[in-house]
Formats: C-alpha cells, structure tokens, sequence
C-alpha cells in the first residue's frame, strides 16, 4: 500500500493541514451552514394565496420545479398564468433520460439513449431525503409513486485506488472495523482515566459499557475477530443450516490500514441531514414529476420559447421572446408580474430593467460543473455476482460515484447503472471530451471496481452540466461572502419581477430549494398584488 | 482539547473532500498536485475548452459561451485575466487561493498558470496578442477569496 506522499496522492500532512485550515475558528462549519447544507426545508404546508386581484396576470419563465409550482399554485389562486420554457419539455433539472431519447448539448454533440424499454438515468436530481417536505407535497398531489432510494448500502463498496492492492472494500467491513477500532482506543483511555475530570466515575462505566456496544468490543474492550465483530462486518463463513451450518468468523481490517487507506472518509457519507434515511426516488425516474407537473399545467406553458428581454414598466411586464424552431421572429407577451427561473449564468446574459443591486446579485454566483453517465449493460452483474441491491459505491477514481439501480431487483434482464456521478475539477475536464470519450473513460475506470465491466457493456450516455443548453451548469454555488452581499438583493422583488429557484435558497443543489423559494417568491408577489389592488 | 475543536469540521470535510483522491494512473486527468504542472495549452484543453469549446468557437443555447476565436475584448489582458480569476456570469473563479478548494470544488489556477493560460487565449484562436502576460502582473490584480463549495 502506498503512502500519500507522492505527488498523485494526498499525503496525511497535507490532508490534516487542508482541515486545519478550514477549521480555523470552525470556519467550515459555519461555511457550511451559512451555504444551507446543514438546513432542513423551511416548507410550512400548501401556500394560502387568498383574495388575489381579478384578472391580475403572471408571466413565469422556466417550467422547472420552482416554475410549475409557482404556476400551479398562482393559477389555483385565481391569476392568469402563462410559463416561457426554452426545452420542448416540462421540468428543466428535474430531467430522466431513457430509451429513444435524444439530447444535444452545447457545442452540437448529440447522443441517443440506447436504453432499453423501462431503463433510465437520471442526468439531475436523483433522490428526496424525506424531510423535503415541499417536494414530498407535490409528487403526493401529482400521484407520483414514490420508491425507497438507498443512499447507504453496507455490501457496496468503499474504493482506493491505490489502497489495498485497488480492491474495493465493503461498505460495513470499513465502518464495522473504523468504529471498532475507535471504541477500542476509547475505552482504553477511559480504563486508564486518561479522560480525567471531563467523565465522571458512573458516565465512565456507562460508557464503557456504550463502547461495547456500539464497537462490538469483546469482555476485555478490544476490537477482535470474533462472533460480535463479525456480526458486524460479516463472517468469513456466514452461519446456515443443517451440518454446514457452523459460522467462521472473519478478520478485522487493521486501524493502520483504514486510516491510511483514507476509506474512513466515506463511513460518514450516509450521516448528513440530506442523506438521512429515508430518501425517496419516483417509480420511472426523477423526470416524471416534471411531466406530470407539464401536464396538469397543460396549455399554460409554452415550450420552445428562449427568452431574449425582460422589461418591466410601471404597469406590468414584457417579455420578448423567440420560438427556438423559428428564431427570426421575436414575440412579446405582457403581464401585471414576473416570476424568473432562469438559471443565473442565462439569466446575467439577458436584457432586463431591474436594479443594480439584483443586477449585480444575477451576475456574482458561478455554477458548479457535475457530470453524470448511465451505463447499460447485459445483466445486472452487481446483484447477481456482488449482492449490491441499490446504493452507492465511492472512490477516488475520476468517475467518483456509482450508483445501483434501486428498483427492478433481480430482474434478471438487463440493467442501468449511474457509471459516474462527477464534481469540481474532474467534471470540468470529463466536460471538456465528446460524449463518446466520456463513456469510454467511465467504463475504463469502472472496471477497476467491477471488472465485469467490459464484457458486460452495452450502451451509454453522459451529461455535462455545463453543455446543458438550458442550464449552462449544475447549480448555484454561494459562498458565505456572495450570500452577505447578494443573496438578499437576488431575492428582493424588484418592481414587478422576482426570482426563484434553487439559487435562490439556502438549499442550493436541491429541488427542495427551488420548491420553497418560488412558493416564498409567490408569497410575496401575492402580497404585492393584492396591496395594489385590481390591475389596470 | 484539540480534536474536540476540530470535530464539526472534520465531519464536515468528510462529505466534501476527496480526502483519498490519487487517480495517478491516469495521464488524462489532473488531480489537485497535477494540476499545477499544466502549461497553458494543456489548461485550456483540459478545463476551458468544456465550455468555450475545441477551437474557442463557443457556444448558445438559452445563453451563450462567448467564443473566444477573434475576440476584440482581448485586447485588454486585465480583463482575461479577471475573468479566469473571478469568473464572471456563472463561470467559476479559478483564482482561489491555493488548498482553498477541492477536487471536488472549484479549481486553483496559479498566477502564473493564470499568465499562461491568458497568454494561450490571446496568441491563439485567431488572437494576434503578444504573449507577454506575467505571473506578477496577475498577481497585482484582486484575487477571490477561499471557500469550499460542497456537490449535492
């Protein structure tokens, strides 16, 4: 096993001082929190927008999950609403890709979806942690059947390339032996009273008795092979019936070799608040909320429809805008308010009389570049030859995520995996290759953990965020800085127009954020309009 | 006691630090230490060209790309440069300051990889600049401030 002090890998000095660097005064944490990863939903239960002015109009641009809810509710409420999207296609990042599909991207690249009938991929948003209480609202009012999401599963894989001879390890030898081995360590300072005044005499006994516990320590408070070990980390030989019955345990992995592998940074991937258990997934893929949603608004929303100005006088708004199938031909449409979803990179290109403070607000947030890719191969080798059902397996390989199909166990046909769920510098150059590259690539790393890989390949496609015609990127990416600065003045009304969507929250990356920041948009909007009274 | 201090953020940095990240074994991508030795063709190549695309041509959809190819802007390195730095309209900054990132964050650029790399724009792609951009000219302009930004 190497050690991290070349210069391909992270060394254990660099890695403690980049996290003592950002801890200097718990400086991440509080990142952290001011960025809204730590936040639950603020969504309070369906929006009252009663006594909204008669005849009063919107018109709403994006049909993404913060379009189609603002309009779903403002149209209930009694407005006139009309929605501007630029795909031929409801629902924006909210987007499955399945067979017969065909997606262009930025630079002119086309690919097919080759999957086979019911196989899909999800190229955004993928799961719906429980307590996104905005979005579990909606796919309950749209009828979407909702499916368990696994985001940890103990027989999936933890993954080193250059630790342990590049062998995958399961997912619960690696949590079962790095927390056996740390209430072992525990419990022996707390047996030679190393922890001194800060445990008393009864808390030291009741924790010791914790760590047994919770370590599967033996009599002695030491982390051994043995029945209690492995009825955590699995047996060498699991116990069974009849003669062959008789179990044997299996051997810990040594604390030296978790530690140096850096595996134990993974065993805390299902903890954080948006991976909590449970998380949902819709039945068909994430898409079809966004198609349901495209339905129940019907005719309200115009597809094709790329926006190109946004006006606001002191009597309404108007939006000019060409069909994308005859460009040559601009058209207008007016209403008394705007309500704007377009991402912020699109949005900062866009001639619009707001404000220099929102001006400067739409302007100041990059997006984050991801990358995801869908893999189809000729049987699920990963439930049939590993037993991985679902969930997710991390590595520190360029395609740093793979993602088990959650549904259609032991279908015995053919299988759709997510070969790659791809951030930061390495989704940037994962971008910067043709969609063909990009799949071969998947592939050729994936097969370092399941070597069935290339036999078994069929098909793939993958999707850059930053080619994303629709989207120029992922999400918005806010830094305790811009939030200070901007993120207020992005989200004030601004005469007639407001904003929503995932960057406008502090659940950025979300749909849950989008969700709760058009229903607060609308809010306000509502308020504005009734003030004002009947509209002219 | 130290650790103690370090607990939220050591739990923190768990979900957003490829804290095992190697991939030696590829010439094609860089990691946060490879990154460092690219020239600037190589930075265009491997980061630039994901949005402004082979050649500079960039790009439109919903918005644009702007194509680099025969730009009048570049007459002015400062504004280049600024822009690699900063970002600007949804493009992310790469002038971070260094370990203010991740692999799995925004990517660092050096002053002088930054040089580089606007020496590249504004000598190829049908721009006739001179290449003549330093490290310490972009090492006077105003720099970004570090701060990690997580994936969902």
């Amino acid at each position: 096993m190497e050690n991290g002090e070349g210069s391909s890998s992270l060394s254990r000095r660099q890695l403690l001082r980049m996290i003592g660097a950002a801890a200097g005064g718990s400086a991440m944490y509080q990142a952290m929190s001011t960025l809204g990863f730590a936040a639950e939903s603020p969504y309070q239960g369906p929006i009252d927008l009663q006594g909204a002015p008669r005849g009063a109009s919107v018109v709403i641009l994006g049909a993404g999950m913060a379009g189609m809810t603002a309009a779903y509710e403002l149209r209930n409420a009694g407005y006139q609403v009309q929605v501007l999207e630029y795909n031929a296609r409801a629902g924006g990042r909210n987007w499955t890709l399945r067979g017969g599909d065909r997606y262009t991207e930025l630079g002119g690249h086309t690919q097919q979806c080759e999957f086979d009938k019911d196989l899909y991929i999800n190229p955004g948003p993928w799961r719906i942690p429980y307590h996104h209480h905005g979005m579990m609202h909606y796919t309950k009012l749209l009828g979407i059947p909702l499916e368990p999401f696994f985001q940890v599963n103990y027989n999936a894989y933890l993954h080193s390339s250059s630790a342990f001879g590049g062998k995958p390890q399961r997912f619960r030898e690696v949590k079962a032996d790095y927390q056996g081995h740390v209430a072992e360590l525990l419990a022996k300072a707390t047996r030679q009273n190393s922890l001194d005044a800060s445990v008393t005499k009864e808390d030291q006994e009741m924790l010791l008795e914790s760590l047994r516990r919770w370590g599967a320590l033996d009599s002695n408070y030491t982390y051994v092979s043995s029945d209690a070990s492995s009825e955590r980390r699995g047996y060498e030989k699991n116990p069974g019936g009849g003669l062959s019955a008789r179990p044997i345990p299996s051997k810990p992995i040594a604390l030296h070799d978790i530690l140096d592998s850096g595996l134990w940074s993974g065993v805390a991937n299902g903890d954080t608040l948006h991976m909590q258990t449970a998380l949902f997934q819709p039945a068909g893929g994430m898409g079809r909320i966004g198609e349901a949603f495209g339905k129940e608004l019907g005719p309200l929303v115009r597809y094709n429809a790329k926006v190109t100005d946004i006006h606001q006088d002191d009597r309404g708004v108007t939006v000019t805008f060409t069909d994308v199938r005859s460009p040559a031909a601009p058209q207008t449409t007016r209403a008394d308010w705007c309500l704007c979803t377009i991402p912020l990179p699109i949005l900062a290109q866009i001639s619009m009389n707001v404000g220099q403070d929102m001006a400067s607000a739409i302007s100041a947030v990059p997006y984050a570049a991801a990358l995801k890719a869908g893999l189809q191969f000729k049987r699920r080798f990963w439930e049939e030859d590993e037993k991985i059902y679902g969930g997710i397996t991390y590595t520190d390989l360029p395609i740093m995520n793979i993602g088990y199909p959650n549904s259609g166990f032991q279908s015995g046909g053919k299988g759709v995996l997510l070969g790659a769920y791809i951030w930061g510098l390495k989704a940037m150059e994962f971008t910067a290759m043709t969609p063909p590259e990009r799949v071969q690539k998947v592939v050729d790393y994936g097969s370092q953990i399941h070597p069935q890989y290339h036999k078994e390949f069929e098909n793939g496609v993958a999707v850059a965020w930053h080619r994303a015609p629709f989207a120029l990127g992922c999400f918005g990416m806010w830094t305790s800085a811009t939030r200070a600065k901007h993120y207020d003045n992005l989200c004030q009304i601004d005469g007639r127009i407001a904003l929503a969507g995932e960057h406008a929250s502090f659940i950025g990356g979300w749909q849950e954020g989008a969700v709760t920041s058009a229903l607060d948009a609308i809010g306000r909007l509502h308020q504005r309009a009734v003030a004002q009274g009947e509209t002219a | 006691m130290r650790n103690a201090a370090l607990g939220p953020a050591l739990g923190a940095a768990l979900l957003f630090i490829g804290v095992w990240s190697a991939d030696a074994d590829s010439p094609l991508f860089t990691s946060r230490s490879t990154l460092s030795s690219l020239n600037g063709e190589q930075i265009y190549d491997h980061i630039c060209q994901g949005c402004h695309m082979p050649g500079g041509l960039g790009a439109a959809g919903a918005g644009v790309y702007p194509k680099l190819a025969a730009n009048k802007k570049f007459g002015s390195w400062a504004f280049v440069a600024l822009t690699v730095l900063d970002g600007r309209s949804g493009m992310p900054p790469f002038g971070i300051p260094a370990g203010g990132g991740t692999d799995s964050g925004p990517a660092h650029l050096s002053d002088a990889q930054i040089a580089a790399v606007v020496n590249y724009v504004r000598s190829h792609f049908g721009n006739a600049y001179k290449a003549d951009v330093t490290a310490a000219q972009v090492s006077a302009l105003p720099h970004p401030a570090a701060e990690l930004i997580g994936p969902q």
